[in-house]
């Protein structure tokens, strides 16, 4: 299963990666005698009201779904980490705070949250990441905690205490590494929720902003033309199924490897 | 793969068209008026406030569009004609308006309509505690009064040639029902009289009445309207707030009209024979143009040459095949192509590059290492804005595009329409927009050319300022001798294509797609719409939908 | 739950105030008649001119007092709860007309969620590895993975127009009134099958999958084995012990996917064009209309507290460890 998802992933990676080699057209070319038509030799998804090439506009919108997951899985992660392992290792007060802080935070809608905070700011890719990452770290900081609360009793913790390693030392070389497990598995299924989240916002117009491709947005101008032109909206819709599948089935295979091996 | 999943989706889309089928009703064949019948059409706002002075959204004005009148209205050709008023008399020195109101007209709660409703009226839209953005034009009334209970006289301090514009979108309120109402707060402007053609059709016992049930507006026949029963003896409005899901509802029939747009025009409707079958598409001349504005106040567009250049540059006809697919014309002036006050005589900036850089080149630029054209070191370049609309991006880029071309650098920004007013226009930070106005009936343009308009959130954001066009903008509304006042707004627009501060870029058709079932629709659209008779319609029996005693 | 609910207001509050400038200078419409002393008034109505502590204090006692304020965009309309003034008529609160509805769907969408995924997890798990199994599994990952608006769109579109089978927007059909009780609830049904299945769908997935592995587990237990020594029927084995214990972390997740589902109304309330909370949110951020944007993001808060907190009473009855507890 995680072999499925993993070829996915690597499939789309590449594609996204090398989306200027590999787009025919400019994704933001508008040519006013190519409006709408099928797929056909020259354009292999369509193009769009504006005459733009669908399969480049899906090209770079790979680019840009991927971009949002990993940086905003990378910011939740980063802060997850912290924060977690800060309630695991000391608990007391910082980790009555931090779960206090992690349950306010579980209990507000994120997608409301979400669109609140573009709403105070303009709608922007960096924007959308950030608060993307701001709103989904609590995961995270729970697995980090509850790694180390296991870990925290083991011998060799102990051992490296008595030696007098500092507590940055001890989280950094010896919890850290034995957590990584469910950390891995977080991360692969958060970037697949952060594309998820992405393209939705982008569909509602508040997410990337056009002129710049996402898959989000060549749906939205797919709504409009659904009975007269199918494939704007069947290769976005597509493409985030597929993505989204792929970084599942990977982090669900890897969860059960992980399982296993506990 | 690829295929095989297509054609599950293309099923699913596509589907069995049984349903579709099932309608093979012939809606040309001719059939007499007959009364009866409910029309159904969608918008996608919600109407907050039927009081239209106070509500100033489209929503509101155009339902309470439905429920009164106002002293005049526009007849099909675009002239003035009288609604509640019979006539009217302009006196020799323009400054007494006297209108005749017509006789025996009742309120739909069948109280007897008299001048006392358009003097409590008057009143009202000029109390400054009324909350009303409206209330300056009719301020510069000096006084107004009634001799009888049938003749109204508003004087003017001095002449006001729009006045007969603003007594024609005043809509009349019953003095008898708000004279102890606060207007800004009251149960009248969700549950209002009338005298127009329709009321609303809602009542529930108890004080609350709701506009929108389940967001429909309903509106009935008014049996005490001004001019008659109108044909049809209901109208249902549907609140959809989403073009692409009305658009579904106008092909599924659940809807009986809608405004569409060029691609729906000339490629879907076109392409799919069953929808010609049952619907008919109408084009008129639109309400509104496009056009490239300049900051005025910002270097180097307080340069004549440049701005010039920059409009010999684009190439117009290239955007109105591009974007409205030709379904548009270019104006001049900006006022309704087709109309009086169009300035017919004004000769028109072509496409022509050479000419473009001859005037770049007169103002001291020249083409750079990189093709760009600079002068002392800066090269021309600057950021076109505009609003998330598919049509001005596709304009702006296509206007980048020959701009590049020639030799100046320009970005685009796609900005949130929030954002964009805010953070842009109020605060006078942007360069060039893509943006539109309206076309104006009245050939009126002080709010947004005068030089006293350019204060943060006023229409002269731009910052024109040309002491000559502010006289003949201060002319021209004391003029009230219609060829008199077409010389001013004549030389006005001439100054105005001139200078160049905006470059007209086109005026779009208005398109409508309009179910065959509904007859007596003009077909060929007069200047004023083809909405304009929309109280001659009817459905005939036998293409009614299967409405349970609605 | 008093924590929570400060906590709650400090990141509403402190939300409220990322915007550059004060949220009054943030009208998007192109009015040169609105008044600077309109935007004055309104800036004494939020304190804005006070220190920031005062201001979060006095915002704070208004909202215990649930007063959260009119709406910039809809006319002074009262966000949360309707006003009567003096002449007895009633402005109707915002939060209070689409509530309900959003509450509604949600409901539902939770009924069919457990019930449904009880059933697909318990034949996934007897069924294990085979055919019914492996079906499940791939309805269950493909339900995590599809974007709910594109299938949104495709349903609306394809049983709304081509097959004309359910409408394609709206809460009501023209004519709603007029309708027996019966026909308007099975008229309100049918508008709200496809919102409904919409939300249901990446919940469903979840917790099939969730039943079916905690199937699995107590299957494979000891006290199971000795209820199927002891020879009691399969099916009693199975519907009477496994689905009791498996069901009680059920609820607890159920409970922790509420915030979700508030969330996830915007874009399928949009989609539909149903005036729910979700709905009202977004065309809020769209306007940039302050109060009901805090409104909404407070009140889908404290729902999400309650609905735990329901959650939680509702496993303290279920599990019977715990009612014995209390009862002796």
């Amino acid at each position: 299963m995680s072999l499925a998802g993993l070829i996915i992933i690597l499939i789309i990676g590449v594609l996204a990666i090398f989306a200027g080699y590999l787009s025919p057209f400019d994704p933001n070319y508008i040519n006013i005698d190519a409006i709408l038509l099928s797929p056909n030799e020259f354009h292999w998804m369509g193009t769009d009201a504006l005459g733009r090439d669908v399969f480049s506009r899906m090209l770079h919108g790979a680019q840009i779904s991927l971009l949002v997951g990993i940086v905003a899985v990378g910011i939740s992660t980063f802060i997850g980490i912290i924060l977690g392992s800060l309630a695991g290792y000391y608990r007391g007060i910082a980790d009555t705070i931090i779960m206090r802080l992690v349950d306010v935070m579980l209990s507000i809608p994120s997608f409301f949250l979400i669109l609140a905070v573009i709403a105070f700011l303009t709608p922007s890719i960096w924007n959308i990441m950030i608060v993307i990452g701001l709103t989904s770290w609590m995961g995270v900081t729970r697995l980090v905690r509850a790694e180390f609360l296991s870990l925290k009793e083991r011998d060799f913790v102990l051992a490296a205490q008595t030696l007098g390693a500092s507590d940055f030392r001890i989280i950094l070389t010896h919890l850290l590494p034995n957590s990584l497990g469910p950390i891995i598995v977080s991360t692969v299924l958060g970037v697949a929720s952060a594309v998820l989240v992405e393209s939705g916002l982008s569909f509602l117009g508040l997410g990337v902003q056009a002129p710049t491709a996402s898959w989000g947005n060549i749906l939205t101008d797919g709504k409009e033309y659904i009975q007269f032109a199918w494939w704007l909206s069947l290769f976005p819709g597509l493409a985030i199924l597929i993505t989204v599948l792929g970084y599942n089935l990977l982090g669900e295979g890897l969860r059960d490897n992980f399982d296993q091996n506990t | 793969m690829h295929k095989f999943l297509a054609l599950i989706f293309l099923s699913l889309v596509v589907g069995c068209n049984n349903s579709q089928n099932l309608d093979n009703t012939n809606y040309d064949d001719p059939i007499p008026p007959e009364s009866g019948g409910v029309l159904t059409n969608a918008m996608i706002g919600e109407p907050n406030n039927l009081i239209a002075m106070i509500a100033g959204d489209s929503a509101s004005s155009a339902i309470a569009g439905q429920i009164f009148n106002a002293l005049l209205k526009y007849d099909q050709n675009l002239g003035f004609e009288g609604d509640l008023a019979d006539s009217w008399t302009i006196s020799d020195d323009y400054k007494k308006i006297t209108f005749n109101l017509k006789q025996d007209i009742k309120w739909a709660d069948d109280k007897p309509f008299t001048c006392e409703d358009v003097l409590f009226t008057w009143k009202k839209v000029t109390d400054p505690d009324t909350r009303t953005p409206y209330g300056s034009d009719y301020q510069l009334v000096s006084s107004a009064s009634c001799a009888n209970n049938h003749i109204f006289i508003a004087e003017y301090d001095e002449p006001y040639a729009p006045a007969l514009e603003t007594w024609a979108s005043l809509h009349i309120l019953p003095e008898h029902l708000l004279k102890n109402e606060n207007i800004n707060d009251t149960y009248f402007s969700l549950n209002p009289t009338g005298t127009n053609f329709y009321a609303l059709d809602e009542w529930t016992t108890g004080q609350q009445v709701k506009i929108t049930t389940g967001q429909q507006v309903k509106l009935k026949t008014n049996p005490n309207s001004v001019h008659g029963r109108p044909l049809l003896e209901k109208k249902i409005t549907r609140i959809i707030p989403d073009l692409s899901s009305q658009f579904m509802e106008l092909i599924a029939g659940n809807i009986d009209l809608m405004n569409i747009n060029p691609i729906q025009y000339s490629r879907v409707f076109p392409s799919r024979s069953e929808l010609n079958d049952k619907i008919n598409l109408y084009k008129e001349m639109g309400n509104g143009y496009t056009y490239f504005g300049f900051n005025l106040k910002k270097k180097p567009f307080d340069d004549l040459n440049i701005r010039k250049a920059i409009s010999y540059a684009i190439n117009k006809e290239e955007i109105i095949n591009g974007v409205l697919l030709g379904l548009g014309e270019e104006i001049t002036s900006p006022y309704k192509p087709g109309t009086y006050w169009e300035n017919k005589s004004i000769n028109k900036i072509s496409f022509d590059v050479s000419k473009s850089r001859e005037l770049l080149e007169k103002s001291g630029y020249q083409l750079n290492a990189n093709n760009i054209y600079e002068k002392d070191g800066k090269p021309l370049a600057f950021e076109i804005l505009t609003n998330q609309n598919k049509q001005r991006e596709m304009t702006a880029v296509l206007i980048q595009r020959r701009l590049q071309d020639i030799g100046i650098d320009v970005s685009i920004r796609v900005i949130e329409w929030a954002s964009f007013v805010n953070r842009f226009i109020k605060t006078g930070e942007f360069e060039a927009v893509v943006l539109g106005w309206s076309l104006s009936l009245d050939p009126d343009q002080y709010s947004i050319w005068h030089s006293s308009q350019d204060g943060p959130g006023q229409f002269n954001f731009i910052g024109y300022n040309n002491p000559r066009v502010d006289t003949l903008l201060e002319n021209g509304r004391k003029e009230l001798k219609n060829e008199k006042r077409k010389q001013i707004y004549d030389e006005f627009s001439k100054i105005i294509y001139d200078e160049q501060p905006i470059i007209y870029l086109y005026a779009g058709y208005g398109l409508t797609a309009i179910h065959k079932k509904i007859k007596g629709v003009k077909k060929i659209t007069p200047p004023a719409g083809v909405f304009h008779n929309d109280y001659e319609w009817y459905i005939p029996k036998k293409f009614r939908r299967n409405e349970m005693s609605l | 739950m008093i924590p929570m609910l400060i906590g709650i207001s400090l990141i509403s509050f402190f939300i409220m105030h990322l915007a550059p400038g004060d949220i009054t200078s943030n009208e998007s419409a192109f009015n040169p008649k609105a008044s600077e002393e309109s935007r004055q008034k309104l800036r004494e109505l939020y304190n804005l001119d006070k220190p920031i502590i005062v201001q979060y204090g006095l915002w704070l006692k208004r909202i215990v007092q649930l007063d959260f304020g009119s709406s910039f965009a809809s006319h002074q309309r009262p966000v949360l709860w309707e006003t009567k003034d003096e002449n007895g008529n009633i402005k109707p609160g915002l939060i209070q007309k689409a509530l309900p509805i959003t509450l509604l769907i949600n409901l539902l969408t939770i009924l069919l969620i457990f019930s449904i995924s009880i059933l697909l997890g318990t034949i996934a798990a007897i069924k294990k590895n085979k055919i019914p199994d492996r079906i499940i599994t791939l309805f269950v990952f493909i339900g995590f993975a599809i974007p709910g608006f594109w299938l949104a769109l495709i349903l609306m579109y394809s049983l709304g127009v081509v097959n004309q089978v359910l409408p394609i927007s709206g809460l009501h059909s023209v004519g709603y009134e007029q309708m027996s009780k019966l026909g308007q609830i099975f008229d309100l049904l049918k508008h709200l099958a496809l919102p409904v299945f919409i939300s249901c769908l990446s919940g469903l997935a979840g917790i099939s999958l969730y039943v079916r592995n905690g199937m699995i587990e107590i299957l494979n237990q000891d006290f199971i084995k000795t209820a199927r020594a002891k020879g009691l029927y399969e099916k009693k084995v199975i519907f009477v012990h496994t689905l009791k214990n498996a069901l009680l972390p059920l609820i607890t997740i159920l409970g922790l996917s509420i915030p979700g589902l508030i969330g996830g109304s915007v874009i399928a309330e949009s989609i539909f064009a149903i005036p729910g909370m979700g709905k009202l949110f977004y065309d809020a951020v769209l306007m940039r209309d302050f109060p009901v944007v805090m409104g909404i993001l407070t009140i889908g808060s404290i729902l999400t507290l309650i609905g735990n907190l329901i959650a939680d009473l509702a496993y303290a009855w279920a599990d019977p460890r715990i009612r014995r507890g209390l009862v002796k």
